[in-house]
């Protein structure tokens, strides 16, 4: 599938503006991050009433052979999106979602282009950016208190339930235990007896949920976008679910968010996350409960990696980064592995 | 993981369809498609590492053997015997299954086996994948 042009997106956004006259796109970029979908920036000018209106846009396309395959949906985004609109949660507005092929040649859909940074806290730039705004102290407080309002979110009420509601008990652990051997399945290559035990154990181990919740899926630093020391949007959601709250929680306290830093998701202290979350939510933090979850990201970290690396692989896709997580599978296979002591 | 061939060709082909013809600038240009150059004869020159394939057959054997003790023959048959990673990944999800008829000693004693097979699978793989100590 070839990329969108320059002129395939101005007359797109025309056609969504037929008042506006002299329309011109500028600082258009094809941003380097996202794994799944490509996503285009740019501002928007044109004169409409005798008026310079200026709008930023990000586009946000399915390039047909992305990290999650059919796990993947653009259009869940664009509705969790627009759902989460007159909510505390910060997102981006949605303007435009088109599902048809021959405009841009796969699904796509338009959103507000949040002003603010995401500095990638993988970099040591970025580290060094949330180690110094965690000093300061409004970053970790907005980081805990946006968990804390999706958590509370009334997720009938904003009409989230289409997500699929799990019934009590072990249903949502075992869920996403199905949905994440579901793309191993789509992209294993040949059999993996470390990744079997792990999946075993979590099928034999899944904990029951103490309240359902609208979950993030990956709330970390790095799927924030920042402005003057405060979240101004959380964006990347394309792991949404209704399920249990720890499954966010087990990912802020997570290893695997931090890399090397002491702080949990290189933004907030452990203790102040713990207790603040706990105050806000009114939950109980079950550490045992966390562990499992962690135990289960590791298993959807072995899915991602064997899904890039297999596309790759299949030649469906040529980008070198996905190659390169040929080499990250054992190391998770591993974290996982010592976590349930071998 | 990938062969090391396969990631060398794509590699190479990266270097010299995408990077390079985007480079504008002469010196890294010409760089660029000298790297690709050179990577041609380093894939020519590399191996792919046959004593990790070896160490994990003789792991996986050993645990099949032991295994096929420890159950005393109660072990479900192997649809092909010849693949051992697949054997292995059959026997877990059936000790799990069977975790209540075999009992709780019986299982450990098993899935110890199986974990301590599993880690020396990791070990091999993370020659290659581990970070450098």
């Amino acid at each position: 599938m070839s990329q969108p042009t320059q002129e395939q997106i101005t007359a797109y956004v025309q056609s969504k503006l037929p008042h506006a006259k002299d329309l011109t796109l500028t600082q258009f970029t094809q941003t380097a991050g996202g794994w799944s979908h490509e996503i285009y920036t740019f501002y928007a000018h044109w004169q409409e009433d005798g008026q310079k209106v200026t709008r930023g846009l990000c586009l946000r396309r399915d390039p047909g052979a992305g990290l999650l395959r059919n796990l993947s949906d653009l259009k869940e985004q664009y509705r969790v999106l627009q759902a989460l609109e007159p909510t505390p949660v910060p997102t981006p507005k949605v303007y435009w979602y088109e599902d048809d092929p021959a405009i841009l040649g796969g699904p796509f859909f338009v959103m507000e282009k949040v002003e603010g940074e995401v500095p990638n806290p993988w970099s040591k730039i970025g580290k060094q950016y949330y180690a110094e705004a965690a000093k300061r102290g409004k970053l970790p407080r907005s980081f805990i208190e946006t968990l804390a309002a999706l958590h509370n979110l009334d997720w009938r009420a904003a009409g989230l339930d289409f997500l699929g509601v799990p019934e009590a008990g072990t249903d949502f652990a075992l869920r996403e235990v199905a949905k994440w051997e579901s793309l191993i399945q789509q992209s294993l290559r040949k059999p993996e007896p470390v990744l079997t035990e792990v999946l075993m154990w979590l099928k034999a181990n899944a904990p029951k949920t103490q309240r359902l919740a609208f979950i993030h899926g990956a709330y970390r630093t790095g799927n924030l976008i920042v402005k003057d020391d405060e979240l101004a949007a959380l964006i990347d959601w394309e792991l949404q679910v209704l399920g249990d709250p720890m499954y966010d929680v087990a990912y802020v306290l997570s290893d695997l968010n931090r890399e090397g830093s002491p702080l949990l998701s290189c933004v907030v202290e452990r203790e102040l996350f713990l207790d603040s979350y706990q105050q806000l939510t009114g939950l109980t933090v079950d550490l045992e409960v966390c562990r499992y979850y962690e135990i289960l990201y590791m298993m959807r970290s072995t899915a991602f990696w064997l899904s890039a690396s297999g596309l790759f692989a299949e030649g469906k896709n040529k980008d070198l980064r996905l190659a390169r997580t040929t080499y990250s599978v054992p190391v998770v296979l591993d974290m996982a592995a010592k976590a349930l002591g071998f | 993981m990938l062969s090391a061939h396969h990631l060398l060709d794509e590699i190479i082909g990266s270097l010299r369809n995408v990077i390079a013809p985007a480079v504008p600038d002469p010196y890294p240009k010409a760089q660029a498609y000298m790297a690709a150059v050179i990577l041609e004869f380093i894939s020519r020159q590399v191996e792919e590492r046959h004593d990790i394939t070896r160490e994990k057959e003789q792991a996986l054997n050993e645990s099949l053997r032991d295994l096929t003790a420890i159950l005393a023959g109660k072990e479900p048959p192997a649809t092909d015997p010849t693949d051992r990673e697949a054997r292995l990944c059959r026997l877990i999800e059936w000790l799990y299954s069977e975790k209540d008829r075999l009992g709780p000693q019986t299982f450990a004693l098993a899935n110890r086996r199986v974990r301590e097979a599993l880690r020396q699978l990791l070990d091999q793989e993370l020659q290659v994948a581990g970070k450098p100590e």
